[in-house]
């Protein structure tokens, strides 16, 4: 290619291109030429094409209208806030299938717009049964759980369709996975947590832990537990923070979860001792006895208690047949045979009242049992045959190896199956136990209040009751010393009015104080 | 574990608010009432209304330039026309004249009620699917939205119910007696002996 202009060192006109460096050299005299690269490209019709570069794309010159940018945009944001929830392509057709249907192809734009289509990809997820927590979508759109729900609601009652039901073992299951807490944990850990979480949650399930409350504190909650007792070292702040949770409600959760066991562990013989700060050192036998309840449901004479009241009775009848076992010869170590479970596998009264045991070798063999009770195996099924071998290897147990995960909570379960199993515990709500512990409290404050109201009306009786009963059994439920100094607060006065104006001790008994002083008292 | 629900009577629903209505049949001048009345607030750049409260019946208002006004937190429906009549009574005071006492309506009842027994909510959710809404991630109660008589009814899984949506006492009571039966199926069973 040649230039038009001419050489500076002898002025001829043979300036050529390099096509290697790109100089402009004189082919004549060879002199390299000062830096001119630039080409005009001319335009016209036969001038070369180019990028039509234009700073803004509104108004009537520019390349898209309104409404294309519009929609241009909505789709980018679609796209990245599938990317952003890490949901796969073919989601995306199906978000934005449900955007357009919705918005009848106009998409939209500003602040609600993100939050639409978090709600749009949340019940796309759910109409599946795929796990989605609404308060991680609600993070990723930049709007608070309540703004989200109520967008989700309106996406809903659009469609004119029903939600399945959240699927709370699901979301475990994808928080251990997804949670950065767990990313370092061997498979072999991840696959045992996974299992006793599954258990854990579904037996939140079933003591009402899961029922009218958010599903994600609980996660939250029994991954923490599970991490504990598999010595993983992890914090519940760190964990709710992954999963976008208040701290304060996953603790909450957590305390629940414990009192629960802590109620549970109470049937071991040393169940007294057992506390919510000592329960995860008891965790392991308490959840064996969890899981044999749950395995032992359909075949009761094998459960754990039955092998424990035939014990009962076979010692109390035993020690009574004083007679019978005075003239008894046979020596302790002999003695012990029969209650080699390999040698009998089925033990029952029947077959212990034939045998011919000492006295003492009996009393000792009971306490001896009592105290490795909880490992004691169902008789149903192939395990049964050596439980006395592993009761005796108690002492070097590691924290593992109480867990056989072979119960049918550790498997996904429908809520009818949870809430027939039986895992030893049948609990209430915690609201509904507080609602309880109030009438409770309102109770005796009502007599209460009825013993001051009678000691004014007859003065003479005075002497006869105890000061005691005027007061709320000196605040016992609060627990706290502070407020034992408090003997008589406003409520009781509300109450002492209430009862002064014949309002019914039932109405009053379920604290609505306003809504009685207006009807009753004001009126 | 304690017995729950062993107690059969059926608890009456307590009523706790209710709102009504009325229209005095003539333009107020919102800024005169606010300026006279000392119960009252007004803040035009956030509510368009005046807010006045009483404290017998226990009410507040909100009273409208158009001459309507919104009585809340009555107890009964008597209460509620008596503090609505005062309402009017201190508007007339304010010097507003060709106030005029029409339309008098309830709006809404709302009542609440304990069970005291837990009830399945999950189960209530499944067995009555296309009257009810549950989703404890946005709300921890269940939304039974009742037909006949067209009252909304928030259960919680302490046995807590609020009744809402009601125009006459007597729907809110109807429905209690509809869904109890109902809630009583979904109680807790006893734990198998």
């Amino acid at each position: 290619m040649e230039s038009s202009g001419s050489c500076k060192n002898c002025r001829k006109i043979t300036l050529t291109v390099d096509d290697d460096t790109g100089n402009l050299v004189c082919s004549s005299c060879g002199v390299v030429q000062d830096f001119e690269n630039f080409q005009a490209h001319i335009g016209g019709v036969t001038g070369p094409t180019g990028t039509f570069v234009r700073v803004g794309t509104a108004g009537s010159g520019s390349l898209y209208n309104y409404k294309q940018t519009k929609v241009y945009e909505a789709q980018k944001l679609i796209e990245d806030l599938i990317f952003k929830l890490g949901l796969s392509a073919s989601r995306y057709d199906e978000v934005k299938a449900m955007v357009e249907r919705i918005t009848e192809g106009e998409y939209g734009q500003g602040r609600w717009f993100p939050i639409f289509v978090g709600a749009c990809a949340y019940v796309v997820m759910r109409k599946d049964k795929k796990t989605l927590p609404i308060v991680e979508v609600a993070n990723v759109v930049g709007c608070d759980s309540n703004e989200f729900g109520r967008m989700v609601y309106r996406v809903v009652d659009f469609l004119d369709m029903k939600l399945p039901e959240f699927d709370i073992v699901g979301s475990f299951e994808r928080a251990i996975r997804c949670c950065p807490s767990f990313s370092g944990v061997e498979e072999e850990i991840i696959g045992r947590m996974l299992k006793q979480g599954v258990f854990f949650v579904q037996c939140s399930m079933k003591w009402y832990l899961t029922t009218g409350r958010r599903p994600m504190p609980i996660v939250a909650a029994v991954l923490v537990f599970v991490a504990e007792l598999n010595q993983i070292r992890v914090k519940i702040e760190e964990v709710a923070k992954e999963l976008y949770v208040a701290v304060r409600t996953c603790k909450k959760r957590y305390k629940e979860l414990l009192e629960r066991l802590v109620k549970v562990a109470q049937v071991l013989p040393w169940g007294k001792d057992v506390t919510v700060k000592n329960i995860i050192m008891n965790a392991p036998s308490v959840i064996q006895y969890m899981e044999l309840k749950a395995s032992s449901m359909y075949s009761k004479r094998a459960s754990f208690d039955h092998v424990g009241f035939d014990l009962d009775d076979l010692v109390a009848e035993c020690l009574n047949k004083e007679i019978k076992y005075g003239y008894d010869t046979c020596d302790v170590e002999k003695d012990l045979q029969y209650f080699e479970v390999e040698n009998s596998p089925i033990l029952t009264i029947g077959g212990a009242n034939e045998l011919q045991i000492s006295h003492e070798c009996l009393a000792m063999v009971y306490s001896k049992l009592l105290g490795e009770l909880p490992l004691v195996k169902p008789l149903a099924g192939t395990e049964e045959l050596d439980w006395r071998k592993q009761k005796r290897e108690y002492g070097i147990y590691t924290c593992r190896e109480w867990w056989t995960g072979k119960s049918e909570m550790s498997k996904k379960l429908l809520l009818k199956q949870i809430i027939e199993k039986d895992i030893g515990l049948n609990a209430n709500p915690p609201s509904y136990d507080r609602g309880k512990l109030a009438y409770q409290r309102r109770r005796e404050k009502i007599n209460a209040a009825k013993s001051r109201i009678e000691r004014i009306i007859h003065p003479s009786k005075a002497d006869l009751g105890d000061r005691k009963d005027l007061f709320l059994a000196q605040c016992v439920h609060s627990g706290k010393k502070r407020k034992m100094q408090v003997e008589i607060d406003w409520e009781d006065l509300i109450i002492e009015t209430l009862l002064l104006h014949q309002v019914r001790e039932e109405e009053i008994e379920k604290g609505y104080y306003n809504a009685l002083l207006d009807l009753h008292v004001f009126n | 574990m304690e017995d729950v629900g062993s107690d059969e009577t059926i608890p009456t629903p307590t009523l706790q608010n209710i709102v009504s209505t009325v229209n005095l049949n003539c333009k107020l001048d919102l800024k005169a009432i606010a300026l006279r009345a000392r119960n009252s607030e007004y803040n035009p750049k956030r509510f368009s209304a005046v807010i006045m409260r009483i404290r017998e019946p226990k009410t507040t208002a909100l009273i409208f330039a158009t001459g309507k006004i919104v009585c809340t937190g009555a107890k009964t429906e008597a209460q509620s026309k008596l503090a609505l009549r005062k309402y009017a009574k201190i508007i007339e005071k304010c010097g507003l004249g060709g106030v005029q006492f029409s339309d008098f309506k309830i709006q809404n009842i709302v009542a609440s009620a304990d069970l005291k027994f837990p009830i399945r909510l999950e189960y209530l959710a499944v067995a009555h699917g296309a009257f009810v809404s549950y989703d404890p991630e946005l709300f921890p109660g269940l939304i039974y939205r009742m037909k006949n008589p067209n009252v909304v009814l928030l259960i919680f899984a302490s046995g807590k119910i609020v009744l809402t949506g009601a125009k006459l006492r007597d729907d809110t009571y109807k429905a209690f007696k509809n869904i109890y039966p109902v809630l009583v199926e979904f109680k807790r069973k006893r734990p198998p002996c």
